[in-house]
This record gives C-alpha cells, structure tokens and sequence, in this order.
C-alpha cells in the first residue's frame, strides 16, 4: 500500500485499543480498568446508565480528556504521546452542536476548515454543505436553524477533515422523526472506510447500527461482544437485569 | 477470512486517500482563524462592546456624582490615575467574563479542541480579541474621563506619557484576565470568582500601572522619578504573567 504521509493507517491496525483505562474524579471511579480492541470499519455502540463512564471513555479516546491508569491506542496513535495525529483523524458528533450560532454555517465550516488546514478550505466546505443539503441556507446565522439543520451541520462540521473514525454521543438526542431519518441516512453514506464509536440510550437503534457492543455499568465492562453473536431480546433482557431499568 | 482482510484494505486505503485534503496549518495561520472568528462575531453581536461601553459610562457617571458633593478645593489630579485604572479593571472583569460566552453555548471550545492544534494558540488569539475589544472601550471612556474630570485641570505637559502604562496595563489584564477567563468559565459563581482571583494576582501591575499614570497627568518631578521603574516593573509582569500563561494554558483548557 502506498504511504502518502507519515499520517498513515496501517491496515492491521486496530480503530480502538485500550487496555485497563481508568479515569478517577476526585474518589469516584468513573472508568475502572477497561481493556477494549475494535478493528477498523467497525461501529461499535456503548450502552450503560447515567454514570457508567460512557462519556467519559468518549471524552478520552477522542483525546478530550486523560485517562488517570491504563493505556490506549487511537487508530495505532498512543493516546499520551501522539494526540495531535489522532485528532487529525477523528470526528466527534454531539448533541451539543459545538458551532457559533451568530456565525453563518458557511463561516462556520470555513473556520474549522483552516483550523484543520485544508488544501482547499472553500471546495470542501461547498461539498459538505451540499451533502448536508443545506447549500442554499449557506448565509444564514445558524441560531436561525431548527434542531435537524443544526445537527445536519454539526455532521458537516465533524466530517471536515475526512475523519476515519467518528464518535457519536447520543447523536438523536432531541431530534424530531424527520431529523432522525436524515441523520440516519447521512450515517449510512459516510459509513463506508470508516469507523464509529456511539453512545446511546436508544437500545435498539443503537443495536441496529451497530456491529459491536459494549454495555458499561459503574466504569466497568458487563458485555462486550460482536453484534453477530447476539440475540436483541436476550440482550435486551441481559441489559435490563445488569442495569436494572426499562428499554426502548 | 482472506476476503474479509482484502475488504479492510481497501476501505483503509480509500481512508488513507482522502487524508490527503489535510496539510499541516501553521500555528499562525491558526491563530489567524480563532482571532478572526472572535473579531467577526463580536462585531455581530457587540455583546462584549455594548456591556463593557456601557458599564464604563456608568462608572463616569457615579465618578460625576460623588465628586460633585466634594469640596471645590479638592485636587482631583493626584487621584485621577488611580480613577482610570478603577475604571479599566471593573471594565475589563465585565467583558473578560464574558469572552468565553459563546466558546460554552454549543460547546464549541470542545470543536476547537478536537482540532490538531497548540492549545497555546488558543489563549494568544482570545488575549488578543480581549486586548482589541479593552482598547476600543478605552479608545472612549478615557478621553471621556478627560473631559468630565481634567478639562479644567491645568495638566502637565507629561499627560502623553500616561498612554504608556495604559497600553502596558491593558496587555497584561488581557493576558492574565484570559487565563483566568478560562479557569473560571465552567465554575458557579465565575463572575465573583474571576474578581476574586483577578485582583490580588494583578496587583503588582495595577500598583505600577496607577503610580505611572498618576504620575504622567500630574508631572511631578518626585512622582516622574518613579515613572520608569513603574512601567518596567509593569512591563516585566507582563513578560512573566503571559509566558506563565503561555506554558499553563495547555492543562488550564483541558482541564
């Protein structure tokens, strides 16, 4: 395979590789000792309650916060020694919209655009904001968006650098049926090469995109397994009594 | 098996393609970025401009008010220094709080974050923004404050050198006031905490700052001795407080 830069994945290399990642706050333990391999091209789907460390593992694999113990490895990237290179290929999706609302989505996406020093800042942020269907509100302030059209260009805004791994923290919270097809179908065209982490407390959507599982209680592993091996229902119910509380 | 590794390859290496948009920013051409976005946003909105204008014409005012009940022998000239500089900081404490504001609405600090970049660059450019938007206000209410209160003074003909330590004073509340912006921004009670922790780590420059400025508008010669070493020594907190910041800022903004 040919190297274009120093960036460059190796094809063996695993998306995600923690191994005993803890992270403490004050006293409490919110991740305690997680061991985690994804391959690349995977999507793997966190479940847990409030508190069972699943922003938290979030915050630390896209290099937001540090891990207290442990160590891990982002894209084949040490996760101390070499966050930059990480954050160059990483994308986070979030129910907080991370935009300016008195910027229009146009300023908005070039911004990010020449933080990331793009060869060619205005093309891609054309492209992104025809993928997102919102070329012709490329002008408008986003605090004049709804909900859907801020999170469609939130998408665009995570997908500027050409991200191979994406990170999803609870990306439908608060959207309306109609946002949610569109988010889903955005997912579903930029799947393809790449890999995703997502949080959720949608159970079954969460199971459906997903073709890994890994179900967190009180900063530790319960389950953590390919979607392939398991039975929605029996994980469901496996979900519930870990958990103790209702799904779906 | 086999065709399942051919299937990676080739969907790491179509990834490993489209990296090719990236070039490696210059730090400056980032800095660039985050001071034009802030510059941009805030002539949108002159939320910071509006609120520290304001706030500074009130503060003329109540200064009108209590020296209109004092004496008409009362010298106003010696104390005028330590009036501006009473002026710029609760000024300044005003907008600084309110420099992080939109970096926190859509967590959008957290973007910025994300991206590959020195987190050093970050507290240069919103130094810079908040040191633009404190001259501006300036820029207004110190000729105002000459107005109201001096006109009818007899000024020294020293009342120039008096830009010198405002400029110098004005660099190091946006250093250090950012810096401490940041700490404060996620914290209950910042507007009194950012005061709290402003005022006694900025008093060796606010000490300079207002003995050199008295000291220009009053001209006199005992004062005009002290003049150089104020300003220095107001220079010199500058130098240590913004590399202090500088080296902090990474573990203050991940934090």
């Amino acid at each position: 395979m040919k190297k274009n830069n120093q960036n460059t994945i190796k094809t063996d290399t695993l998306a995600i590789e923690a191994k005993g990642l803890s992270k403490l706050f004050g006293v409490r333990r919110a991740l305690d000792g997680l061991d985690l391999k994804l391959p690349q091209g995977a999507f793997l789907s966190i479940f847990g309650p409030n508190g069972a460390g699943k922003t938290t593992l979030l915050s630390i694999l896209s290099t937001l916060a540090r891990p207290t113990k442990g160590k891990a490895k982002v894209l084949g990237f040490d996760l101390n020694e070499n966050s930059d290179d990480i954050r160059g290929q990483i994308g986070l999706i979030s129910h907080r919209s991370m935009l300016y609302p008195d910027l229009t989505a146009e300023e908005n996406l070039l911004f990010i655009a020449r933080l990331y020093g793009l060869k060619d800042p205005k093309g891609r942020v054309d492209e992104l904001l025809d993928a997102v269907e919102l070329t012709l509100r490329r002008h408008d302030t986003v605090r004049t968006f709804s909900r859907g059209m801020t999170q469609r260009l939130s998408i665009a805004r995570s997908l500027i650098c050409d991200p191979k791994l994406i990170f999803l923290d609870e990306p439908y919270s608060g959207l309306d049926p109609h946002a949610v097809d569109i988010l889903d179908g955005l997912i579903a065209q930029i799947r393809d090469g790449r890999s995703f982490v997502m949080v959720s407390h949608d159970l079954q959507k969460g199971f459906d995109l997903s073709t890994h599982v890994l179900m967190l209680a009180k900063g530790k592993e319960v389950l953590f397994s390919e979607k392939e091996n398991l039975d929605f229902e029996a994980f469901a119910q496996q979900y519930r009594a870990t958990v103790g509380m209702g799904v779906v | 098996m086999e065709s399942k590794s051919g299937a990676n390859e080739q969907v790491v290496e179509q990834a490993n393609i489209a990296h090719s948009i990236l070039k490696t920013p210059s730090t400056f051409s980032q800095y660039k970025a985050l001071l034009a976005k802030d510059i941009r946003q805030e002539f949108r909105t002159r939320e910071m401009l509006t609120s520290m204008g304001i706030y500074a014409l009130l503060v003329l005012i109540i200064f009108g008010v209590a020296f209109s009940q004092m004496p008409s022998s009362y010298e106003i000239m010696p104390i005028s220094g330590g009036l501006i500089w009473a002026l710029i900081v609760f000024t300044s404490l005003l907008g600084l709080n309110r420099s992080f504001s939109h970096e926190k609405e859509e967590g959008s600090l957290q973007g910025i974050l994300l991206v590959p970049l020195d987190r050093a660059v970050i507290f240069l450019s919103k130094a810079t923004s908040n040191l633009l938007f404190l001259a501006i206000v300036e820029l207004i209410t110190i000729p105002l404050f000459y107005f109201f209160f001096l006109s009818s003074e007899i000024v020294a003909d020293t009342l120039w050198l008096a830009v010198i330590p405002i400029i110098v004073g004005t660099v190091g509340i946006a250093g250090i006031g950012t810096l401490l912006a940041t700490i404060t921004m996620s914290t209950r009670g910042k507007d009194v905490l950012l005061a709290v922790l402003f005022i006694p780590l900025s008093y060796p420059l606010l000490f300079a700052c207002v003995s050199a400025t008295s000291a220009a508008i009053v001209g006199d010669s005992m004062m005009m001795s002290n003049y150089i070493s104020s300003v220095a020594l107001a220079a010199g907190y500058d130098v240590v407080m913004i590399l202090v910041s500088w080296l902090l800022y990474d573990y203050v903004v991940s934090a």
